[in-house]
């Protein structure tokens, strides 16, 4: 047993000393690993974070309500005298919230969120209390002060941060001061007030936006109905346990994740190579190793043992660089949820336990990928020793193979796509094609130097284009990297780009009012009563919104004069004679998320959750709708009433003849609406696009990354390449080629390498499109996007493949020109 | 009584203020109340107490209770032990009417138990003092905060109901006293230390008669008995040295009555406990008990849910030939609450017999 563990040993001490002469090939196989551990902790973090944000939504310093009594859905607010009703019954485990935004000098707006820091904090004792949990017999907060409605606002450290406030900001006209609270209390970009000040920052007397209850939902309402305590103002709506907001947000940290796994193999097949090529360039050593009495398993032990070292290592930096990642991307993912979910999310969380999946995940990768290699070395005959083996063969018969396994992935997946209806299928089944994508590669890439071969070039040209077919099986593994890369960019830019045009072309229709209003309830009918006597305003469009929830996801109902129905709903479906029974009031219009989530399908019918339960609705119609991830029903106003919603209008639009800025003056005038209570159509129309190309943003980011992490894998096998290549090169030299010509030479073959990939990429690429719209994105996100080719994406990956080629051989190259020519001889003997 | 109570809350809601250089290095509540003392009213010897305007909360004082328990009998004649409490803590030295809605310089926390031999039921509620919510109101004289009340019909403190209604129990009383007010110490200036510079004003009914009806875990029972009401305000109330408080309501059967306390000084600290004690009479005299007359010793603990406490003691008063064993009804009356401490009825043998209450913190 000592004597086995001791030969191996010996090995592992050879293979160090090896590495120790060639940095260069320990440090491709870690660069691989780290940069695929690094993107998959990074992303699993972020994502991770996010959904423990939702499930521990809680008040702001509180508990995590049961229930919320909130206004109805035509008021913003409800007296707070029915939460001293409450009180005095004894129900004393409340929190009165009001919430509301609040404007600095530039007007750019900052959520307020004002509650009884006393009530918020008494909910806390006797709690499981998590670290950072305060009560109010241990917290740090100013209470006499924020009692006392001193201007005073409490906010997280990252928000403060990011928005750069100091000590003091000026919020609706009022210097207040603002004290920074370490962000594991749980802030997020919210502001925080005592109910105190936030009614007089907000300009809300005895005002609330609704009371947080902290009792079990069982039996609640009817206890409440029974003492008379739930009037018509307040309507008493069950939380859930951040449910329906994982079930919302889904979808998009599905795509995150295939991401970020995406970038893991791209990180695996550069790691892959690295290790392919220590071995060959060992190959030597391991016969003479086998020589010298060191048994085959005790040579595959070192290997292995070797591979392990190289995993931990690699895992452990990619750990930390992860973590740091995940601390860039948040921000970003934050502004993501908060503007398209409205969740709010809370500081980073990871786990050791992460660490050690990613080392296990990483090493059997490894592990599988490398047996191969390691069984044909090991079945590889002593006497064979020194002699090289026929690289182009071996090569040429397995990229046959890859690509009789491509061909019937490609197969499957194109046999099964018709009846994907499920994206986390679709994404599957994408899959399948992305793994296709690489494998592809080698044999199309011989086939094409093949047919260069055939112009029968005479001389060094000759020659250049036949080792190129040589070329190939080194680098097959770098450009299988490249390609993966370059095709999910391709799909990624196509996506982006085709959804901003529908979302323009979209809002376009959607937007045909020139001014929207959205004043306070009191002041509704001054507004209807003003725009309808100004003499330039041609047109009146109402608004009704309302919230409800259909199969436990929440969904909002609106509903607008028939007009603008009529002329802002673009139909994807819709049943004969649609148009008479809708105005009519007999069936009613969803959303094409809301249609693809339920698979619902006009005559479908459906119940809502809290609007009468019992009364079917018929779908009509289904309409395109990008401005809302969340699930929508638009009503004709006779629906509208008959579902017993209120009659009074959320909003009211109009049409202008002349300019909408000078009416918007004339509202805040005469009217008293406040700027924040009237939007212009270009003011809404910048940002909805600037909010839902948001939601793209992350993804994009991820893909840079990964194409940054391809293009360092090709940079390695280049080097390692043009290292290997030093002997035969300076064979030429030795016969006289010039050092421009070999130069050229080089360039050339690598162009021709890389541009044939690219060549691959363009269809390979568009093909990943073409699913990841019409099939992960459709049925993701319910948004139906025709695709708009985007040839600028494609040079933009074409010229980055390009150059950091082009790089990655000139650098070795340069090397190379300063060394004698003798010594790049020697290279073969040594 | 509860200083403990209060220590660690007045230590975080004050830390927020500046806190003025001490002597003393030591980081604890005697420093901070030292520092902010000065914007609060001092307690001074030789006050003339005025009924019933110091029924009333005194917001120039940092701290101040009302505090009642009772030693009852059901219908069956089991004894149940009942404790209402309510605290104020002052955030600012304010005595001004606040404008806004909401604004408020005061702290309210209130406490409720109930004790059976085999049950002990304990509920906190917290609020800020605000005219809905929590506070103490003139005429008629009120303690409340949410659904727990004192109500008295007059501005004085009895005739009153007491009601507290929560999930597990729940009480409504009727309380009346003919007998005087109790003050103790040196006429209601109830010293905390031996150098007597610590204090606080102080005044008892221990003579109230109660009936009513609890409710416990849906049973409703008639209950009669005896009460005892505790008022309370200061400053500052304990010295850097002293550590917690063993505070004793003793009822005996020939209806005099004893107020005792001993105020435990840190072991460090090398100083002696601090003791004191009343005698009282329902004619309204007494005769107040140095604190070298009185010697206790804990004799069994119990280890509750949030501490070890001594819930059987030994007390003699030489002076009164007094030498008798204290027994706690339920020994699990632990109180866990923000601050959790022992509180709860207590029956006593020996030279004398009777019943009575026992608070025990800084455990």
């Amino acid at each position: 047993m000592n004597s086995q563990l001791n030969s191996s040993l010996v090995c592992l001490q050879v293979f160090g000393h090896h590495y120790r002469r060639a940095p260069l090939q320990a440090g491709a196989i870690l660069i691989g690993i780290i940069l695929a551990i690094t993107l998959l902790i990074g992303v699993r973090a972020t994502n991770e974070s996010a959904i423990a944000s939702y499930q521990n939504a809680t008040e702001l310093l509180s508990q995590r309500a049961d229930v919320r009594l909130n206004p109805p859905d035509s008021q913003r607010y409800f007296n707070q005298d029915y939460y001293f009703a409450l009180r005095h019954a004894g129900y004393s485990n409340l929190l009165p919230v009001i919430r509301g935004k609040v404007y600095d000098n530039n007007n750019q707006s900052y959520p307020l969120y004002g509650s009884d820091i006393i009530a918020a904090l008494s909910l806390n004792s006797g709690q499981d209390n998590f670290q950072g949990q305060q009560t109010i017999s241990n917290q740090t907060l100013p209470m006499a002060r924020l009692l006392m409605a001193e201007p005073l606002l409490v906010t997280s450290q990252s928000f403060a941060d990011q928005l750069g406030l100091q000590d003091n900001i000026t919020l609706n006209g009022q210097t207040i001061e603002l004290m920074v609270l370490d962000d594991r209390y749980g802030l997020g970009n919210t502001l925080l007030a005592d109910i105190s000040f936030a009614q007089q920052l907000l300009d809300a007397p005895k005002q609330l936006s609704y009371i947080a209850m902290f009792y079990p939902e069982q039996g609640l309402k009817q206890a409440l109905l029974a003492a008379d305590l739930l009037p018509a103002d307040l309507v008493f709506s069950v939380q859930d346990q951040g449910q329906s907001l994982m079930a919302l947000t889904n979808s998009f940290h599905l795509n995150l994740n295939a991401m970020s796994m995406l970038a893991f193999i791209v990180g695996l097949f550069i790691a892959y190579n690295g290790v392919r090529y220590s071995l060959m360039k060992r190959q030597k050593l391991l016969v003479q190793l086998l020589q010298s009495g060191i048994s085959r398993r005790h040579l595959m032990l070192a290997l292995f043992s070797e591979l392990t070292v190289m995993v931990i290592i690699g895992a452990v930096i990619g750990f930390v660089l992860g973590l740091q990642l995940s601390q860039w991307l948040q921000p970003m993912i934050a502004v993501t949820i908060e503007s398209l979910y409205n969740a709010r999310l809370l500081p980073g969380i990871w786990h050791w336990s992460w660490l050690l999946q990613a080392i296990i995940l990483t090493l059997l990768a490894a592990v599988l990928a490398s047996i191969p290699l390691y069984l044909n070395l090991s079945r590889q005959p002593l006497a064979q020793g020194a002699s090289q083996h026929n690289q182009y063969h071996t090569g040429y018969r397995s990229a046959k193979y890859q690509a009789m396994a491509a061909v019937a992935l490609l197969f499957v997946s194109g046999l099964l796509l018709p009846f994907s209806q499920q994206f986390q299928f679709s994404l599957i089944l994408m899959a399948l094609v992305t793994l296709a994508i690489p494998l592809l590669l080698p044999w199309s890439l011989q086939r094409m130097s093949q047919g260069l071969t055939r112009l029968k070039l005479s001389g060094l040209k000759g020659y250049m284009l036949a080792e190129t077919k040589e070329l190939i099986a080194p680098l097959s593994l770098a450009m299988m990297a490249i390609l993966l890369a370059l095709c999910a960019n391709i799909a990624m830019n196509t996506l982006v780009g085709s959804f901003d045009h529908t979302l323009r072309q979209w809002l376009d229709i959607r937007l045909h009012t020139d001014v929207y209003t959205n004043p306070e309830p009191a002041k509704i009918e001054a507004t209807e009563t003003f725009l309808k006597q100004h003499p330039n305003v041609t047109a009146l469009h109402y608004q009704w919104f309302s919230q409800d929830k259909y199969q436990g996801l929440p969904i909002s109902l609106v509903s607008f004069d028939d007009e603008t129905l009529i002329d802002t709903s673009p139909l994807k479906q819709h049943i004969d004679n649609f148009w008479p029974q809708f105005l009519a009031g007999s069936v009613v219009m969803i959303s094409e998320p809301m249609a693809i989530k339920h698979n619902l399908q006009p005559g479908d019918q459906l119940y809502l959750t809290e609007h009468q339960p019992e009364t079917p609705l018929t779908v009509g119609a289904i309409y395109y709708d990008y401005g809302n991830p969340k699930g929508q029903i638009q009503f004709n106003q006779k629906a509208w009433l008959a579902l017993g919603l209120h009659p009074q209008p959320n909003g009211i639009g109009a049409s202008y003849q002349g300019d909408v800025l000078e009416l918007e003056q004339q509202l805040q005038q005469q009217v008293g609406l406040l700027p924040r209570q009237m939007f212009n159509q270009t003011s809404v129309r910048a940002k909805a696009i600037t909010i839902f190309n948001r939601t793209f943003s992350i993804t994009v980011a991820l893909n840079s990354l990964t194409l940054i992490v391809a293009a360092i894998g090709l940079f390695s096998a280049c080097l390692m390449l043009t290292q290997a290549r030093q002997a035969p090169l300076a064979r030429l030299t030795a016969l006289g080629v010039s050092k421009i010509q070999l130069r050229l030479m080089l360039v050339v073959q690598m162009l021709i390498i890389v541009l044939f990939t690219c060549l691959i990429a363009l269809p390979m690429g568009s093909l990943l499109s073409y699913l990841l719209i019409n099939k992960v994105t459709l049925q993701a996100f319910g948004w139906t996007i025709p695709i708009l080719w985007d040839w600028q994406a494609y040079g933009q990956a074409i010229v980055t493949a390009v150059l950091t080629s082009l790089i990655a051989i000139s650098l070795p190259l340069w090397w190379q020109t300063r060394k004698p020519t003798i010594h790049s001889l020697q290279q073969e003997v040594l | 009584m509860k200083p403990f109570v209060y220590t660690g809350l007045l230590i975080t809601l004050c830390a927020c203020q500046p806190a003025a250089e001490s002597e003393s290095e030591s980081r604890s509540m005697g420093n901070l109340l030292g520092a902010t003392t000065a914007q609060y009213a001092e307690v001074l010897p030789e006050k003339q107490f005025s009924f019933p305007a110091d029924h009333q909360a005194h917001n120039d004082f940092r701290q101040e209770w009302w505090y009642l328990t009772a030693n009852l009998i059901d219908e069956q004649g089991q004894p149940l032990g009942l404790q209402w409490t309510q605290f104020r803590f002052g955030l600012t030295p304010n005595t001004e009417e606040l404008p806004q809605d909401w604004q408020a310089s005061q702290l309210y926390m209130a406490h409720s138990a109930i004790t059976t031999k085999e049950q002990h039921w304990a509920e906190e509620k917290w609020s800020r003092g605000i005219p809905e919510l929590a506070g103490v109101s003139a005429n008629p004289f009120a303690v409340f905060i949410d659904n727990w009340r004192w109500q008295g019909s007059t501005n004085n403190l009895f005739p009153a109901s007491l009601s507290v209604q929560e999930d597990d129990f729940s009480y409504q009383l009727q309380l009346s006293a003919s007998a005087p007010l109790q003050l103790q110490g040196q006429q209601g200036y109830s010293v905390k230390n031996a150098a007597a510079d610590v204090a606080s004003y102080y005044y008892s009914q221990p003579y109230i008669q109660i009936t009513g009806e609890v409710t416990l875990a849906g049973i409703t029972k008639k209950v009669s008995g005896m009460g005892w009401l505790d008022r309370e305000w200061s400053s500052q109330f304990l010295t850097d040295s002293q550590q917690g408080w063993d505070w004793f309501a003793l009822r005996f059967n020939n209806q005099t009555t004893l107020m005792l306390f001993q105020l435990r000084a840190d072991e460090a600290s090398g100083q002696p406990h601090f003791y004191a004690g009343n005698l009282m009479q329902p004619d309204g005299s007494n005769q107040p008990l140095a604190s070298s007359d009185i010697q206790m010793t804990a004799q069994a603990w119990q280890q509750t849910s949030t501490a070890n406490y001594p819930v059987s003691w030994r007390l003699t008063i030489p002076s009164q030939q007094l030498d008798i064993t204290i027994n706690a009804l339920n020994p699990n009356a632990n109180m866990p609450l923000s601050i959790p401490y022992w509180e709860g009825p207590i029956q006593f043998s020996g030279s004398h017999q009777g019943d009575g209450y026992m608070e025990l913190t800084g455990y």
